[in-house]
């Protein structure tokens, strides 16, 4: 554990219950007792959580670097292009009209030469969910979203992104009705390569633009993980 | 930014750092000529609206999910998929009304669920009595 955590870690032991469990539990079969949602509805929810993750994401950018027109309709209509990944905005969630929290309005970010896109949220933590999962703690934490707009050379630095002086870095600042993703410059080294191939290469840290893509990083940089007292497996 | 207007947000920020809670400050709900437009717009400054803030370098973590962090995500969804909230009500209760000192001090997701709870109780769908009620009982299982 780093020094700088443990005044918000008062360290519950781990056999015993915290309030934040309780409050869960309670709130929960309340709302269910009370008919404002059944088990199988969140149940339901769960199972739709399990099927995200920044593949699709990945698949689109990989997409647009091999087909030109499917690039076009990336970055003018990121809503229809994520059909052609297998995402539905409105109707892959059990509501059928998009999720509550994450609206139908995708930009895809097109990076060049001497352009770079990095996105953050400072207002909360909008993130583009139905096509790139659940976010990151650290692009939810107070720290990366009141820096990343007043120092972003720095804190791209901070992720092992140090970019040249000649490009451009643009932040984008997400908002309710918005979300996101970078599609980053194709590298060099993937001449000839297949869609799975450049897919691997588009990690999430690339998606949100704290990384670039190179052949053989199929990662994000490895960082530490603070663990959960009693983790949720997916 | 020309140097007079980031030291005008400079002073700002410098001054909302100090404002909640005020306990150092002598007066507390001062008269209405105790108070300058400084202070006022201290007071009223919306704690979620972080960017530019200062702040120093922290080593950037992954983290895993706890099990009630899971199901207070989806717990809000559903309420919302219901119909019970939308979601620019939801963000305004849990980044604006929880004021800073617990949007700072709570974890992410238990700003989430405290806003979960009060929505509940704040729309009329269970009393405060029911919610302490269940609370105790779900207490009980786990001793």
């Amino acid at each position: 554990m780093t020094d700088e955590h443990k005044p918000h870690a008062p360290a519950p032991m781990v056999d015993e219950v915290s309030e934040f469990e309780v409050l869960e539990i309670a709130v929960r079969e309340l709302a269910i007792e009370k008919g404002l949602f059944t088990a199988e509805d969140h149940q339901r929810w769960t199972e739709y959580m399990h099927t995200l993750g920044p593949l699709p994401a990945a698949r689109l950018v990989a997409k647009a670097w091999l087909d030109p027109e499917y690039k076009k309709l990336a970055v003018t209509d990121g809503v229809k292009a994520s059909l052609e990944v297998g995402i539905d905005w409105v109707n892959s969630m059990p509501t059928k009209f998009g999720t509550p929290s994450d609206y139908c309005n995708l930009r895809v970010l097109e990076d060049t030469p001497t352009l770079h896109h990095v996105v953050v949220c400072t207002l909360c933590s909008c993130y583009p969910r139905p096509i790139l999962g659940q976010s990151p703690e650290w692009y939810r934490t107070p720290n990366y979203r009141r820096r990343l707009v007043r120092w972003p050379r720095q804190v791209l630095a901070e992720f092992g992104l140090q970019l040249p002086e000649e490009v451009e870095v643009r932040v984008e600042d997400s908002n309710q009705k918005s979300r996101f993703i970078v599609l980053p410059v194709r590298p060099e080294g993937t001449e000839g390569w297949t869609e799975d191939q450049l897919a691997e290469i588009v990690t999430r840290d690339c998606l949100i633009g704290v990384a670039l893509p190179r052949p053989g990083k199929t990662a994000n940089d490895p960082r530490p993980v603070r663990p959960a007292l009693k983790p949720y497996h997916h | 930014m020309s140097s007079n207007i980031r030291q005008k947000v400079m002073r700002h920020l410098e001054l909302c750092g100090q404002v909640q809670p005020a306990l150092h400050e002598e007066t507390h709900a001062p008269a209405p000529d105790q108070i300058d437009n400084a202070h006022f717009r201290a007071y009223t400054r919306m704690s979620h609206d972080v960017g530019g803030e200062p702040d120093v370098p922290i080593v950037w973590e992954e983290k895993e999910e706890e099990v009630w962090e899971h199901n207070t995500f989806v717990t809000c969804e559903v309420l919302a998929w219901r119909g019970v909230w939308n979601a620019e009500e939801r963000r305004r209760r849990q980044n604006v009304d929880v004021g800073q000192t617990q949007y700072l001090g709570l974890p992410y997701y238990g700003r989430w669920l405290l806003t979960a709870a009060r929505i509940l109780v704040d729309k009329q769908y269970v009393t405060c009595s029911e919610l302490s009620d269940k609370i105790d009982e779900v207490r009980k299982r786990y001793e």
